[in-house]
């Protein structure tokens, strides 16, 4: 296997720089084509203590026409107002980058049917950002 | 470049045939667009966008010879194709029925402005096409010279072959295929010794389609599985021995036995290649011990004429679906589900489907009609432990029911799709497409309507489709080295 990154997974990640620039955004190329992607310092406002993380996911090499889920952030965060985190966070997970595992918790939001062309890699994550934040 | 083919989807060859033939007797001009495939098999020309030449705007009288595209459109177009980084094929057509040629003034056209349409497009190749009712000629030119068309091949729910002139054929079929003959006719047979087939999967629909396709007098299979044989296989892969599984070992009560008997087990390939050839010794059988998502095993199938899909990732419907598609392809999935209440073991729901897909809006597509899932091509490309820590699937030691009579359902519907498809038996009639599912509980088959969206990234006509661009456009799998 190729360590290279596929030209839509490229594409991809250069989105998600672009919109988080000003943040550490470090990739990790998976060993099929697709990359980990793990974007530092993002807020996730008040409900959330701490309300920094880093957030990351895997972009896989049949993208755009495959989801991009679960996003992982950072083990040690819990709601300000003490209550439990529950499904679709999931304790006690690990973001498996290659260069090794990172503790977290996992975020499950998939998505059933997406359009390849307009629900990029950028896309989710802010809507993944956007649930988070509402909750 | 050699054996130079130029496929059509039906739809666009209708569109073209009547602007072409209005029964004015005239001639009538057009432009079509086009990617290419080169391989082994030769050179595939893949038509993508049809560019209808209006009359006395588009094609206008010519200082030259008759009729020409005039030079605004033909600037459009060839603009169009250098940025689309597609081939250049202008069109006209001229009398007669059977057989067509280019005129003098047709040539000496081309010598004029092909050198000049090369440099437009980018190296394209470029070239033209004249039809007449049955027939068509063509000329190709790429940077390193000059090359006629052999083919034209309209891709169909019927694939018909064009020609410069009627082509001569066979009149007797091999006295072995004499009574599928009576049926096919010596041409049909020819057709099918000349074809060449894939198989995605070789368990226990797989196998049956590669045994039928091999008796039937198939010239060429490509058959793609990773698996080894394991004693459960025998009830359903055609041709499997106790021997191919070596069961003695696989179910010896120690751990190095059981090693070894994975280790010599035959792979699934090569029990269908030997099936295949006990049954047809002069098949051509390429069994390839891999699996499609690896992109060097996809492309063996680019130049196939038909597809089988018999595997059950999502990972490989969408490559499958991608080809098809991407290469003008027309293919079918096959699979049969036995659906069983995981909590009380009862039977919810027992099917076999064959959902044939041909290359053009409205043809079947697997992404259109939502039976290909975003959320499991994920799930599918993360490691193994990923998944089992994410808990995302069933135990994989949990198999589901299989039957080969259930197999052979979907399987005998999709063959028959295929052989009628390349002898051209299916009614006119039958031409919308439509999936086929059994239901063999309620004894019966039931025809499912298709649905098609024109964004869809594989059969859509947007230009972020890959629909026709051949090898001017990536498949969606896994990088090699």
């Amino acid at each position: 296997m190729s360590e290279a990154i596929k030209l839509e997974v490229t594409e991809a990640i250069n989105e998600v720089r672009s919109s988080f620039s000003g943040h550490q955004v470090d990739i990790e190329p998976d060993d099929q084509g697709g990359a980990f992607v793990r974007i530092h310092e993002v807020d996730l406002g008040p409900t959330y203590k701490p309300s920094e993380t880093w957030v990351g996911f895997q972009i896989t090499f049949q993208y755009p026409f495959a989801d991009v889920y679960p996003h992982y952030i950072r083990h040690d965060i819990a709601r300000a107002d003490g209550k439990a985190l529950v499904t679709p966070f999931n304790h006690n997970q690990t973001f498996a980058l290659p260069s090794g595992g990172v503790s977290a918790v996992m975020v499950s939001r998939s998505s059933k049917r997406r359009d390849p062309v307009t629900d990029t890699a950028v896309v989710k994550l802010a809507k993944v950002l956007d649930w988070i934040r509402s909750q | 470049m050699r054996n130079v083919e130029f496929r059509i989807p039906q739809a666009m060859f209708d569109e073209l045939f009547a602007h072409l033939f209005p029964g004015d007797h005239d001639e009538h001009g057009a432009v079509i667009a086009a990617g290419i495939c080169e391989s082994a098999r030769g050179t595939r020309f893949l038509a993508r966008k049809l560019f209808i030449a209006r009359e006395g705007i588009d094609y206008v009288a010519s200082k030259f010879g008759y009729r020409a595209l005039s030079a605004d459109f033909v600037a459009r177009v060839s603009n169009f194709c250098a940025q689309n980084r597609l081939c250049y094929f202008a069109i006209h057509c001229h009398g007669g029925a059977d057989s067509v040629s280019f005129s003098d003034v047709d040539t000496d056209s081309h010598k004029r402005s092909y050198p000049a349409l090369l440099d437009i497009t980018e190296g394209g190749p470029v070239g033209a096409l004249v039809f007449a009712e049955n027939a068509i000629a063509g000329e190709v030119w790429a940077r390193n010279g000059v090359y006629m068309l052999d083919s034209m091949t309209v891709i169909g729910l019927n694939h018909r072959r064009l020609y410069r002139a009627p082509k001569k054929s066979a009149t007797i079929a091999d006295n072995i295929y004499h009574r599928q003959s009576l049926l096919f006719g010596a041409r049909g047979q020819e057709h099918l010794k000349g074809a060449k087939i894939a198989i995605i999967g070789m368990g226990g629909v797989g196998s049956l389609v590669s045994e039928w396709a091999a008796r039937v007098g198939v010239g060429e299979i490509v058959a793609i599985d990773y698996d080894k044989l394991e004693p459960s296989n025998n009830s359903r892969v055609v041709g499997a021995t106790r021997w191919d599984a070596i069961e003695v070992l696989l179910n010896s009560r120690f751990a190095m036995l059981r090693a070894l008997g994975k280790r010599l087990s035959n792979f699934k390939v090569h029990v269908g290649r030997r099936v295949a050839r006990a049954a047809n010794p002069k098949i051509t059988y390429d069994a390839v011990v891999g699996n499609i998502v690896d992109e060097k095993v996809a492309l063996k199938l680019k130049d196939a004429d038909y597809i089988f899909l018999c595997a059950d990732s999502m990972q490989s419907r969408l490559v499958f679906n991608a080809l098809v598609h991407q290469y003008l392809i027309p293919g079918t999935q096959i699979g049969s589900k036995v659906s069983v209440d995981k909590a009380t073991g009862d039977i919810l729901d027992i099917f076999c489907v064959s959902r044939p897909v041909l290359p053009q809006p409205n043809g079947g597509c697997l992404w259109c009609n939502q039976l290909i899932s975003s959320a499991k091509l994920q799930e599918e490309a993360v490691s193994e432990e990923q998944r089992k820590r994410q808990a995302y699937v069933d135990d994989p030691t949990v198999h589901a029911p299989s039957v080969i009579t259930l197999n052979a359902l979907g399987a005998a519907q999709a063959v028959n799709e295929f052989l009628f498809s390349l002898v051209g038996l299916h009614d006119d009639e039958g031409q919308a497409a439509g999936y086929r599912m059994a239901s063999p509980r309620a004894r019966r088959w039931s025809k499912v309507g298709c649905a098609c969206e024109t964004s869809c990234p594989h059969c859509g006509d947007k230009k972020t489709s890959v629909l026709a661009r051949g090898d001017r456009a990536s498949l969606p799998c896994r990088a090699v080295s």
